[in-house]
């Protein structure tokens, strides 16, 4: 495993990156796009995640595709290649199982995606990105993410008490434990806006309220920040230039229909490679470096 | 310069004929350290709140408050945030954003401080409290004392001109609480902040402070330096002197003509003075050891615990023996494995070697029922972890709700009980709406109604003043008297020290030392009481401030006589 | 009076946001998905409605400078919705989140029920995993929680157990399980077909079943102790009525 350099980026970086690729990765149907988007995917959430990641995406990406791919073909009758008829009477063709198994991998690497974003976009860098735009939800968002471990301690905390004097959640039928989960969650209720006053007074103690309040965030935009979003933005404009020309089209139904590969083509789907690529890039590119400058020392 | 100025406030609640507040005249000027004192309700916090306008209560209101010498609702709300600091009590509740770099900067953008100015400031209080080791960490992440800090911090960060704590400390262990009151002291030294402050625990208060204001029924009954604030309590032999420091309290109940002495250092000068310099070693008061005869109740034998298997060991081949009717007081620094020994005790966490065995048995064999039915009785650290309804007494009713008995009988044991915890005038109140030390009362009550042998009690004192903890002591006398056991983890060793049957010291996962209270505080000699550390040079078996007293009256008559 | 003020300038604010967005935005957003989005045009048309839906919102909301008790509000019931599955954790599939909603919406008025619903579906995916569902979360905890305010203003819903319990059985039975259904289909096949549909419907039922069970349940079980809660809450703090220039929800 190797240590995410691309989440210490600009929350701006990050956030752009992955709504590009998100974007592309549930737009583009074209096989090569599908497939840099799953390989990047992969990658770089090993890369985050080490083994986990492996393991996940063995044992529940795999089957799923599998799973999906299966049953397009099911549902989706269309297409002119008939491979063999169902009891049913209805047919399977194979482009219906080809659109299947494409949907499948685009379904995979979006899941795939999102567990980056989960890992890099933390909930801090979401709360500084639209603090600006809506300071009050924002600011709501924050409280929420303290609230809810602590709210959450407090239940083991209740639910133990509850224990102590002879009310155990874990035991009984299914109506007793519920019983018991009510319980435990007005105890909790009450004890949240009983206590959530002070936080209010609080706030106002600190001037929440006044006009014209900022914003802070220990973020900041530096140069290395300048350089990747601009390539970035770059290789955005290059590979929706491609989509703009139909470079990732394809079509499924009736007939299997891709556009000839020139070398525009060629141009757009390595501009995307090095897209999906990028914080994997990034990642190993400042392992050499740092190699390169203890080798010095 | 006067930071305030308050003519003849008068104050009362809505729907309330009492005045909470009741003709307040006062003064406070500037860089001083006020500490305000008095009884839970007597009204400490009302003033408080008055002086700063967003937090004043609702009521009707007669009298003048004057901030810098303009009236203080006159004063806008941006100066007001900015220049009058407030602290509240509970470390968690003030917390309102998920960060520690956000929440020190909370103040500043509502003051709509620019992106730069606000990094200087934060970077600056950070650096003054020694946040940086933790300053992108997670809120949940720090520890209580932490949290409190980091709430003054982040006030500080909009450069109050005064500063107002209201129990900042209550919440905390002792040792935090020193090194939060360490820092209070530090700003008012080192950046002539004004302090004004309120607290139950004064022992280390009072010796910091310039001014006490000793408050009552609503009215000031004294306010000068603490020297002088103890020698006019000990004049008008007021109530309010115990909770001044152990020096002052033994002063008061002495018959002397000598100046009040406020700290141990001070105590130590006066009782030499008083007693002519005689050395008792040995005070030939036999100690009582507990009967021998007795059961022994909970008894653990060995006991190794940890929360996951590849974390350490929270408890460390623990072994002990409580016997039946005593008062058993665990001490010790914080994160020893006090709470968690007494959880498993409770049977909550299971040890992975060793046993716990209450009246003989094993307590992992027992089922719910017969663990938690007349045989153990557990009281959380926070009682409002118990309470479900709207009013006490349907609490109370609701931990009979399972149970066989016919509605007379049940009627009959909540009378019974809300007797014994004193909570007859507050049966139609909403548990939230009672102060801490009545809570805990409330919570008792409740406990008690399962009819426990045994009462495991998790710092049943943190955050109620002295008048409480003595209803609170006399509550277990009774039930030690009636032959309940009672097991108690506290980091309140002048507590310990005035009640305890027997004290054990806990450290690094197991008991160290267990003895009967008198002995085991005579000897320790730093982890002991104020009054121990006092006269310990004359004579270390004097434990509580009544045993100083008592010897105080003893040898200085002999010396009459 | 300058109580009703706000909230008269805020459905109307509101309902002018929301007919820029109907007349002209969302059928732009149709005829662009149409002719330029090819196999995703479905998804993407239903996923930037669901997210316009959300705007004037978001938009009524800020422009309002809310006061601090009622972001305290609104934050604290909806971690205690995020946190409340914890206290479910034996009994999976048995969620407090609509009952929460719902419960918010009568109390505090529809816009406080939207908004704690979508914080929750929000929040809660901090903690399980955003996803391409989150904007259909949102939307759908957060329109059952409009509407229940909606409704108990109108006089259709009352504090009542049967009402309440009524309304969220069929709320998240047919708005919730009706919506997250054709999203998940959305999101699976990027196709879109009747019959699809129905197959998603009916391997669906019984997880809206036991959804709409809980609910009901819930709202059953602790919606008049929590309404009890909440009214001292507004009572003893003066939490919205009484806050210096009150604003109604």
């Amino acid at each position: 495993m190797i240590i995410d350099s691309f989440s210490s980026f600009h929350p701006i970086v990050n956030f752009t990156y992955f709504s590009a690729v998100l974007l592309f990765s549930m737009f583009f149907m074209h096989p090569v796009f599908l497939g840099i988007s799953l390989v990047s995917a992969f990658v770089y959430s090993v890369m985050l995640k080490g083994k986990k990641a492996v393991k996940f995406n063995i044992l529940y990406m795999m089957p799923l595709l599998l799973f999906m791919a299966i049953l397009n073909p099911a549902f989706n009758h269309q297409g002119v290649t008939i491979l063999f008829y169902l009891k049913s009477g209805n047919p399977i063709t194979l482009e219906s199982i080809l659109f299947g198994v494409a949907s499948a991998c685009m379904f995979v690497t979006v899941i795939l995606w999102f567990s980056c974003y989960n890992a890099v976009m933390t909930s801090d860098k979401f709360i500084y990105l639209f603090g600006r735009i809506i300071p009050g939800l924002s600011l709501i968002l924050s409280m929420v993410l303290r609230f809810v471990p602590r709210y959450t301690a407090q239940i083991k905390v209740i639910s133990n008490a509850q224990k102590c004097v002879g009310r155990d959640v874990t035991q009984g039928n299914v109506i007793a434990k519920a019983r018991n989960g009510i319980k435990i969650l007005s105890i909790m209720t009450t004890w949240a806006l009983e206590n959530a006053i002070e936080t209010g007074d609080s706030m106002r103690a600190r001037g929440y309220g006044l006009p014209k309040r900022t914003s802070f965030s220990i973020f900041r935009f530096d140069n290395r920040d300048k350089v990747t979003f601009a390539v970035m933005a770059g290789l955005i404009v290059i590979v929706l230039i491609g989509a703009v020309m139909g470079e990732n089209t394809m079509r499924f139904f009736p007939s299997i229909k891709t556009i000839n590969t020139t070398i525009f083509s060629l141009v757009v789907y390595t501009a995307y490679f090095i897209l999906c690529m990028l914080p994997v890039i990034i990642n190993i590119m400042e392992e050499i470096k740092w190699k390169y400058i203890v080798s010095r020392i | 310069m006067e930071v305030y100025s308050i003519k003849n406030l008068s104050f009362s609640y809505p729907q309330q004929s009492k005045y909470a507040l009741n003709d307040i005249n006062l003064t406070i000027n500037s860089g001083e350290f006020v500490t305000i004192c008095g009884k839970s309700g007597c009204g400490k916090t009302t003033l408080l709140r008055h002086l700063k306008t967003i937090l004043t209560p609702h009521g009707k209101r007669k009298g003048e408050i004057c901030f810098y010498g303009q009236p203080l609702e006159e004063v806008d709300h941006r100066t007001q945030a900015s220049k009058i600091g407030y602290v509240l009590q509970s470390p968690d509740n003030q917390i309102v954003t998920d960060k520690v770099w956000h929440e020190l900067a909370f103040g500043l953008e509502s003051l709509g401080y620019d992106n730069s100015t606000i990094r200087l400031r934060v970077a600056e209080m950070a650096s003054f409290f020694g946040i940086q080791t933790w300053f992108h960490k997670n809120v949940t992440e720090l520890s209580g004392g932490q949290k409190q800090l980091l709430n003054l911090a982040s006030i500080m960060a909009m450069q109050p001109s005064v500063l107002i704590l209201d129990e900042p400390t209550s919440q905390l262990d002792p040792i935090a609480a020193m090194d939060f009151m360490e820092i209070v002291k530090k700003i008012n030294r080192e950046l002539g902040i004004t302090i004004i402050l309120t607290e139950h625990r004064l022992e280390e208060i009072i010796p910091m402070s310039d001014r006490i204001i000793v408050m009552d029924e609503g009215s000031i009954i004294a306010d000068d330096t603490p020297q002088k604030v103890g020698e006019m309590l000990s004049a008008m032999e007021h109530p309010m002197s115990v909770a001044m420091t152990t020096p002052m309290q033994i002063y008061a109940r002495v018959e002397n003509n000598l100046p009040c002495p406020v700290t141990v250092k001070d105590g130590r000068k006066w009782i030499d003075t008083l007693l002519g310099g005689k050395v008792i070693k040995k005070e030939h008061k036999l100690m009582q050891h507990p009967s021998t005869s007795k059961n022994v109740v909970i008894q653990l034998k060995d006991v190794w615990f940890k929360y996951e298997k590849n974390l350490p060991d929270v408890i460390k081949s623990l072994s002990m023996e409580v016997k039946e009717g005593q008062f058993y007081c665990i001490v010790g620094g914080n994160g020893t494995g006090k709470t968690t020994a007494l959880s498993i005790i409770s049977g909550l966490y299971r040890p992975y070697r060793g046993k716990v065995l209450v009246n003989g048995k094993n307590i992992a064999n027992m089922s719910i029922k017969e663990r938690y039915r007349n045989n153990l009785g557990v009281l959380p650290q926070n009682p409002q972890a118990l309470f479900v309804k709207k009013t006490v007494e349907l609490d109370l009713y609701e931990m009979l709700s399972d149970t066989k008995l016919t509605k007379e009988e049940k009627a009959k044991k909540v009378k019974e009980v809300a007797e014994f915890a004193e909570l007859d005038g507050l049966l139609h109140m909403h548990p939230y709406d009672l102060s801490g030390g009545e809570q805990q009362r409330a919570a008792i009550a409740k406990v008690l109604l399962l009819e426990p042998k045994i009462l495991l009690l998790d710092e049943p004192t943190k955050g109620i003043d002295g008048y409480f903890k003595e209803k609170l002591a006399s509550l277990f006398k009774n039930l030690t008297s009636k032959g309940v056991t009672i097991v108690m983890v506290s980091h309140d060793i002048e507590f310990c020290a005035k009640y305890a049957d027997v004290c054990a010291m806990f450290f690094d996962g197991s008991i160290i030392t267990s003895n009967p209270t008198k002995e085991f505080f005579a000897e320790n000699s730093f982890y002991t009481t104020a009054a121990n550390r006092m006269v310990r040079h004359i004579c270390p078996d004097a434990v509580t401030i009544e045993d100083v007293i008592e010897l105080c009256q003893r040898n200085s008559q002999q010396k009459m006589a | 009076m300058s109580e009703k003020q706000p909230a008269k300038n805020g459905i109307s604010k509101r309902t002018l946001l929301a007919t820029i967005l109907i007349l002209f935005i969302i059928p732009v957003t149709i005829l662009f998905g149409v002719f330029v989005l090819n196999d995703r045009k479905y998804y993407f048309i239903s996923l930037l409605i669901i997210i316009y839906t959300m705007i004037p919102f978001v938009m009524v909301f800020e422009n309002r400078k809310p006061k601090a008790r009622e972001l305290i509000v609104i934050a604290v019931l909806s971690a205690i919705a995020v946190a409340g599955r914890g206290a479910f954790f034996m009994l999976p599939q048995f969620k407090p989140v609509v009952a929460i909603v719902i419960i918010t919406g009568v109390c505090f008025g529809a816009e406080s029920g939207f908004l704690v619903g979508a914080v929750t579906g929000f929040v809660s995916n901090f903690f399980f995993g955003q996803g391409p569902w989150t904007p259909w979360q949102m939307f759908c905890f957060g329109i059952i929680g409009f509407i229940a305010g909606i409704l108990y203003k109108k006089g259709f819903l009352k504090k009542t157990k049967l009402s309440l319990c009524v309304f969220g059985g069929l709320a998240t039975f047919f708005i919730y399980g009706g919506i997250i259904n054709i999203a998940s289909m959305l999101i699976f096949t990027s196709q879109f077909s009747w019959k699809a549909l129905l197959a998603t419907y009916i391997s669906g039922f019984w997880f809206d079943m036991v959804h709409a069970i809980a609910t009901v349940f819930f709202l059953y079980t602790i919606s008049q102790p929590m309404i009890e809660k909440l009214e001292r809450i507004k009572i003893k703090y003066g939490l919205i009525e009484t806050e210096d220039e009150a604003v109604s929800l």
